[in-house]
């Protein structure tokens, strides 16, 4: 069973197979009859569709048979009507028969024929739409009419002429839909009246014979229809002008002319005058305008002017134009127009407008006067600005808004009466951006440059000004010493110290300079040989004398500016007490032999007696012999506060005299700078006054020898005030001599040795012109009493010479920085 | 009520009249003024005109819209002026080829045949209760610059005849001639020349407003032919 099913189906299969294969090539479709038609009963044709070829190519057969015989035939002309068609000529066609008409398609495979159609040709009949349509308006008596006419459609036998058609005509006006219908009968013209004037219709027809259908409708055809004709309406008269005063032109529109030629003429009378006259030149101003030349133009007279429209079915007539040629003036525009702008002193820049009057018009018989009225406005703007401006030909327009695209016109009229001209085309001008703008720019550009320099100017001044400002102000202390870390002191670090301190830190030089200035102590022992040198030349007198003159050379490294500051500042009370102080212990100890203080009664030594006083107390030494030490001596000071090292055992060497032993190798280490130092003040000190006072403690320190305790002792004070010096001696006692000795004055500036450790050899400063060459010996020689007690007795002259001081002046200053290592 | 008008076109006319007397004195030479040139007196005369002009022409709107025409006078009836029968020319090129002297002579004609009637016309106008003051005090202010007009141009044409050192001739018939002469080359222009007497009787004739337009009419010839003749005199004074 199973194995039969599937055979079956194989078969099945295959025969698909087989047909689907030959699909390509089979029966040919079946073809349909689509139509018979007979044109005019006599003959008739037939048109069928073929149906699908099956692939190969076809022949269609036409057959039929007649109702009254059996036979069957065959289509007799299968080319008249065309492909798939066949034609029954006249002898084929018999109007009382019924024909059956069948389609058979052939190929090589087979054949299939279409379904009989039954043709009764009576009943087939429709003729071809009527040709050749053509239409005509006839206007006769105001009223229009249109005429078609047409052709009976062609036959393809053109013998048979006789037949009879109906007609029919239909027709609407183009632009609507629905069509009026008319039966014309058997005439192949027709003649429709009441139309509508001025529409454009649209005519078909289509015939019919007497038996059978209505033809297609013929190819539509048009026409237009006239409109009525009447008489033309009025023409209007525009306008008259005149452009110069010499000539006018009159125009006027035409009237609506009926759809029939219509001729307009002009006519006129003038004033005062019956005769009329005709347009003299209609063709020179365009059409519809009539031209009057100069000896058709009279002044002060009116013309009255008329214009004329005529045609078939009448004429017609404007109203009457009244003119007076004067009051029609208007001339052309302006002319040559030109727009340039220039720049007044101010720089502001203005327009000037310049133009001509228009070519026609003769300004200069005095025929023609013009004015002239201009307007302009921005670019952008809404609103003209209208300026008159009279006769003149030119015009300067001023407060214009810069950087704005104007739009100028101008125009025209005769003075007093007449008409303005039309505007002048549209001039462009652009008004450049203000130079006052640029101005600005550069007054920026100068005002940022010069603030620039100012500030510049300013910054230098204050990097640099504090000289200048030294000069103006009093000076500044700077916190010399008071700002010393004192850490760094401890730690024993002079040169960091120092270099924290260096002159930069220091307050500026010059404050320097005027403290070594102001404070210079010089003790002038052996080196004047004030002293005697054979007074026993003990240690403590030449420390002392180190100490002096270590004082002086203390003075300028010690930052000298604080000083007087201080000085102000304790003055009052502290360095009242202090100086209580000091003179208590003076007393007390009577060890302070070394008064180096400044005398009290000595007004320019008074501000010293406090400087040093508060110079201690800015050293804040933690020695309580500070002050002590300090009032002997600032040098002490200066060792305890620049040289830690050393100072650490300085003060209580020199505060006890006793213990002079021990201070004296102390001493000794200074010695150098000293000199230096001493050296460094001398150079710049400009006048100096020298004190030197013969010390008067004699008695309070017993251990010194009277003599040894001459001293001198030269204070710089004030550079404003002579030099003096002040030699004091113990003799005279409580006698203070004050010599001031400005020429011959010698300047003490190096410490050549300390004799008996308590006695300091000064050196004359070699610098100083004034110095005697003498004096090295002198001071190699400070070792020997003789001369160091020679010397004593020169003592008055020991002041340095203002002169020499100032000539050294202004080339040494000095730089602490320079003596820094030594104090190491 | 016509008496404050009266007064007020009295000053006017006064102060009118002084600028033109002002004008008319100061002579070349006399060192009390600066001395006019022709050109001047030329544009001061032309000036007068214009203004005369401009008064008619507000006094023609006025009356016209005080007595509108009738209404059998649609549009402007052909209005016949008591002086459209002096010959006078009608265009530019008649002017200019017009001899000078003929043309200062046509007019100082034309306002002198328009003195009489003004004031006549003054005279009348006065009775018209429902003209506006402004009117009147017009038409009055109108006769007395006629006149100093007519003054002006007598002068201007004395200056300027020493100016050109030309025989100004003003001998009527003679002028009549050379008119006659000229009215043949005129086209349009018209031929019949009336007396004074016929001249006044027809602007006794006309309407007000009529009288006014041909007045007006006038007056722009009288302007025109001034130019005309500034321009003839002078060429090169911004002509």
């Amino acid at each position: 069973m199973k194995q039969r099913f599937i055979s079956s189906v194989q078969i099945i299969f295959q025969l698909a197979l087989t047909t689907v294969g030959l699909t390509g090539q089979s029966y040919p479709g079946k073809p349909q009859i689509i139509r018979c038609r007979s044109l005019e009963k006599e003959t008739f044709s037939c048109w069928w569709k073929p149906g699908s070829d099956g692939g190969l190519p076809n022949n269609y057969t036409l057959f039929y048979s007649k109702d009254s015989e059996e036979k069957i035939y065959e289509c007799p002309d299968y080319l008249t009507s065309g492909p798939n068609s066949c034609y029954f000529d006249k002898n084929h066609t018999n109007p009382w028969t019924t024909y059956i008409i069948t389609v058979t398609a052939t190929n090589e495979i087979g054949s299939n024929s279409s379904d009989p159609q039954h043709v009764d040709v009576t009943s087939i009949v429709q003729p071809d739409a009527p040709v050749n349509l053509s239409l005509e308006t006839n206007v006769s008596a105001n009223l229009s009419y249109l005429w078609a006419k047409w052709s009976p459609p062609p036959l393809a036998d053109a013998s048979s002429n006789s037949h009879v058609y109906h007609y029919e005509l239909r027709l609407k006006p183009e632009e609507k839909e629905e069509w009026e219908t008319v039966s014309v009968g058997m005439q192949t013209h027709y003649e429709v009246s009441s139309l509508k004037a001025g529409v454009k219709y649209s005519v078909q027809v289509r015939c019919m014979l007497d038996l059978g259908e209505w033809s297609e409708w013929s190819s539509e055809r048009s026409i237009q229809i006239p409109k009525e004709q009447l008489p033309p309406e009025k023409p209007i008269i525009i306008k008259c002008r005149s452009p110069e005063k010499e000539t006018f032109t009159c125009w006027w529109k035409p009237a609506s002319d009926g759809g029939l030629l219509t001729k307009h003429t002009l006519l006129y009378s003038k004033e005062g005058e019956e005769k009329v006259y005709e347009c003299p030149d209609y063709k020179t101003a365009g059409p519809n305008s009539c031209y009057f030349d100069k000896k058709h133009t009279s002044f002060w007279t009116i013309y009255n002017i008329t214009v004329r429209a005529t045609n078939e079915m009448g004429s017609n007539v404007s109203d009457p134009h009244y003119v007076d040629v004067t009051y029609i003036v208007q001339p052309d525009p302006p002319v040559n127009i030109t727009l340039e702008l220039k720049k007044s002193i101010k720089r502001k820049p203005y327009l000037v407008l310049t133009w001509s009057p228009p070519p026609l018009a003769d300004v200069r018989s005095g025929w023609l006067t013009l004015e002239y009225e201009l307007r302009l406005k921005p670019e952008e703007g809404e609103e003209w600005e209208t300026i008159f401006v009279g006769q003149q030909t030119q015009c300067k327009m001023f407060s214009l808004n810069p950087g704005k695209r104007y739009i100028v016109q101008i125009h025209c009229k005769p003075d007093h009466h007449g008409l303005w001209s039309e505007w002048s085309p549209e001039m462009y001008i652009e008004i450049p951006t203000d130079f006052r703008v640029k101005d600005m720019v550069v007054w920026i550009i100068v005002g940022v440059l010069s603030s620039l320099i100012c500030l510049i100017m300013s910054w230098i001044m204050i990097m640099k000004g504090y000289r200048m400002m030294a000069f103006i102000l009093p000076p500044v202390p700077g916190p010399k010493i008071k700002g010393i870390d004192t850490h760094l002191l401890e730690t024993g670090k002079s040169e960091e110290l120092l270099s924290a301190l260096g002159c930069h830190g220091f307050p500026p030089t010059s404050d320097c300079e005027e403290l070594l200035i102001e404070y210079l102590e010089v003790e002038d022992s052996e080196d004047q040989q004030l002293m005697p040198s054979h007074d026993t030349p003990s240690k403590n007198t030449k420390i002392m004398l180190k100490e002096t003159d270590s004082d002086s050379g203390r003075g300028s490294c010690d930052s000298p500016s604080l000083l007087p500051v201080k000085c102000r500042e304790s003055r009052s009370l502290p360095s009242a007490l202090q100086t209580q102080d000091v003179r208590a212990k003076e007393k007390k100890g009577g060890k302070g032999s070394w008064d180096t203080r400044c005398m009290a009664s000595e007004q320019k030594t008074l501000p010293c007696e406090s400087i040093k006083t508060c110079t201690w107390l800015a050293a804040q030494l933690p020695s309580n012999q500070a002050a002590m030490f300090a009032y002997h001596s600032t040098v002490e000071a200066f060792k305890i506060t620049l040289n830690t090292t050393n100072v650490n055992n300085s003060p209580v060497l020199v505060g006890n005299e006793e213990n002079h032993q021990s201070l004296y190798p102390i001493a000794e280490t200074v010695y150098d700078d000293v000199e230096k130092v001493s050296e460094m003040e001398y150079s710049k000190t400009d006048q100096t006054t020298v004190q030197v006072r013969q010390n008067e403690h004699s008695n309070k320190s017993p251990f010194l020898n009277p003599k040894l305790m001459d001293y001198v002792e030269v204070h710089k004070v004030r550079q404003d005030e002579e030099p003096t010096l002040l030699l004091k001696h113990k003799e005279n006692s409580g006698k203070t001599k004050k010599c001031t000795v400005p020429g011959t004055s010698k300047e003490y500036t190096k410490v050549s040795t300390v004799v008996d450790h308590h006695i300091l050899v000064l050196l004359p400063d070699q610098r100083s012109q004034n110095t005697p060459v003498s004096q090295e010996p002198v001071a190699e020689t400070s070792q020997n009493p003789q001369q160091s007690q020679a010397e004593k007795n020169t003592s008055y002259s020991t002041t340095t010479p203002s002169d020499s001081r100032r000539d050294t002046s202004g080339s040494d200053y000095m730089d602490p920085s320079s003596f820094m290592p030594s104090f190491k | 009520m016509a008496a404050a008008p009266a007064r007020a076109a009295g000053r006017a006319d006064a102060v009118a009249a002084l600028a033109l007397l002002w004008l008319l004195v100061c002579a070349p030479g006399n060192a009390g003024c600066h001395p006019l040139t022709v050109a001047d007196l030329f544009d001061r005369v032309i000036r007068h005109s214009g203004r005369i002009h401009s008064l008619s022409t507000a006094l023609y709107a006025e009356l016209e819209k005080h007595f509108p025409p009738r209404d059998n006078e649609l549009g402007r009836p052909a209005r016949k002026c008591h002086t459209s029968g002096m010959l006078t020319p009608n265009g530019k090129e008649y002017a200019q080829k017009i001899p000078r002297e003929e043309l200062t002579h046509v007019i100082l004609k034309l306002l002198q045949a328009w003195k009489e009637p003004l004031s006549h016309f003054n005279q009348h106008i006065e009775h018209h209760q429902e003209l506006p003051d402004d009117s009147l005090s017009k038409a009055k202010q109108i006769s007395n610059m006629v006149h100093e007009l007519k003054t002006g141009v007598e002068k201007v044409t004395e200056k300027a005849r020493f100016f050109l050192q030309v025989e100004l001739l003003f001998l009527f018939p003679i002028q009549m001639q050379s008119m006659g002469i000229i009215s043949n080359s005129l086209n349009g222009m018209a031929s019949s020349e009336g007396t004074g007497l016929s001249i006044s009787n027809e602007a006794n004739m006309m309407s007000d407003s009529d009288f006014i337009h041909c007045f007006r009419r006038d007056s722009n010839k009288v302007q025109s032919y001034l130019k005309i003749l500034k321009c003839r005199i002078m060429p090169e004074n911004s002509c």
